[in-house]
């Protein structure tokens, strides 16, 4: 017959942990052992006595995960609403609001995010290449050293089931948004923001925005058009 | 095991045992929204990083207990105490234990949960995770990073410190 258990042996059987090859040995001995069967026995009232009186609390809200305001880009919502998008080879039609309001919704609520982006850089050299495998598609990005803008960096977006690649700028205390997809269903303008359109390298470009076209012209003749 | 689940299907039916495990570690209403709220931030950006195969809600709760840990709350409160894990292994039957003395009822339901809050963070939480939340020892070993005989002997200790303190405010 097999001597007493270990206390931790009593514990293993308590909490369902002895491997089943074990089991018959220690069942067998726990019906001739009184002692063990007994401390085997506390240890389950124990526990189911824990159970009992541990009060289980319940969140005070709903499954609702809180979406955390930053106040740091709450006056983004205030700046200048700006997106330009680059897009592949495809002719736009601006008659239909619908598209640049979504994206300037986009703008808006990327903004208003605590992580507006997931690269966070400066360097058009470290940009570039974090966006390699994640978009389908090279974002090339121009070296604006000489211009009003800045790179702060970028995400990837997906608008339309479509990946995009997102770069934010500033201009200032302005946040611009660049949104570059390699295709795009045809775009519309507001009536309250000032859109330009160009061609180069083989790109389409628009920029819809509530700045003025001169700021828009620099903008374009940053991106070579 | 994820079985090509996503995040959502695995991570949301965990969101009242998580919150029930941060309030229990934070002790208060806010900060364990808190506590899951970025636990669930840090789990679906890592999402990616899971293991499929492995235990998610150890994995899971890990977050958890790390996010914890790093807080404010969690820097304040870890005992400054050494945890020995391996202990003074009990020899044979340490303490007689018989149904009769700790017979729990009702009335010392209370006790018994001021035992409990008053461990020390490592012996309360092996006890809230094996006998509140019914984890297993290889995932208690998992979330807490322990290894799994160091699971055995520190609920073993947790017990009986339990048992101490019930006998103490008999």
């Amino acid at each position: 017959m097999m001597q007493d258990l270990t206390a931790e042996e009593v514990e293993r059987y308590a909490d369902g942990e002895i491997p089943p090859e074990a089991l018959p040995e220690i069942e067998a001995h726990l019906r001739d052992c009184s002692r063990c069967a007994n401390a085997v026995l506390g240890v389950m009232q124990m526990k189911r006595a824990v159970r009992a009186a541990m009060p289980r609390f319940t969140p005070r809200r709903p499954l609702v995960l809180r979406k955390r305001t930053s106040k740091t880009f709450v006056w983004f919502a205030a700046a200048a609403v700006l997106i330009v998008i680059a897009i592949g080879g495809e002719m736009l039609v601006l008659s239909r609001n619908t598209s640049a309001r979504e994206l300037a919704d986009l703008h808006s609520t990327i903004l208003a995010s605590a992580n507006p982006i997931d690269v966070v850089s400066t360097d058009r050299h470290t940009v570039k290449p974090w966006f390699e495998g994640r978009v389908p598609f090279a974002v090339n990005i121009p070296d604006l050293s000489a211009t009003p803008f800045r790179l702060i960096g970028g995400r990837v977006v997906f608008w339309h089931g479509r990946p995009g690649a997102y770069l934010l700028v500033s201009k200032g205390a302005h946040k611009i948004s660049l949104f570059i997809f390699e295709s795009l269903p045809s775009l519309g303008g507001t009536p309250q923001m000032t859109i330009d359109e160009w061609h180069a390298n083989g790109l389409t470009y628009v920029a819809v925005g509530d700045v003025s076209r001169d700021d828009l012209e620099a903008l374009r003749r940053a991106y070579g058009g | 095991m994820t079985d090509g689940l996503s995040f959502e299907a695995l991570a949301l039916p965990l969101f009242e045992p998580l919150y029930n495990y941060a309030r229990w570690l934070a002790r208060d209403a806010e900060e364990a929204e808190d506590l899951v709220q970025e636990t669930y931030l840090k789990a679906f950006r890592g999402f990616g990083s899971f293991t499929a195969g492995t235990n998610f809600r150890a994995w899971i709760y890990r977050i958890l207990r790390n996010t914890f840990l790093t807080s404010r709350s969690g820097l304040r409160g870890t005992p400054q105490v050494s945890i020995d894990d391996d202990p003074d292994r009990f020899e044979g039957l340490a303490e007689e234990t018989t149904p009769e003395t700790i017979f729990f009822s009702r009335a010392n339901a209370a006790a018994l949960q001021t035992a409990i809050e008053g461990l020390p963070l490592p012996f309360r939480e092996v006890i809230l995770l094996s006998d509140v939340e019914n984890f297993s020892y290889k995932e208690i070993a998992e979330t807490l990073s322990i290894p799994i005989g160091t699971v055995t002997s520190r609920l073993l200790r947790a017990r009986a410190k339990v048992r101490e303190a019930l006998r103490g405010s008999k």
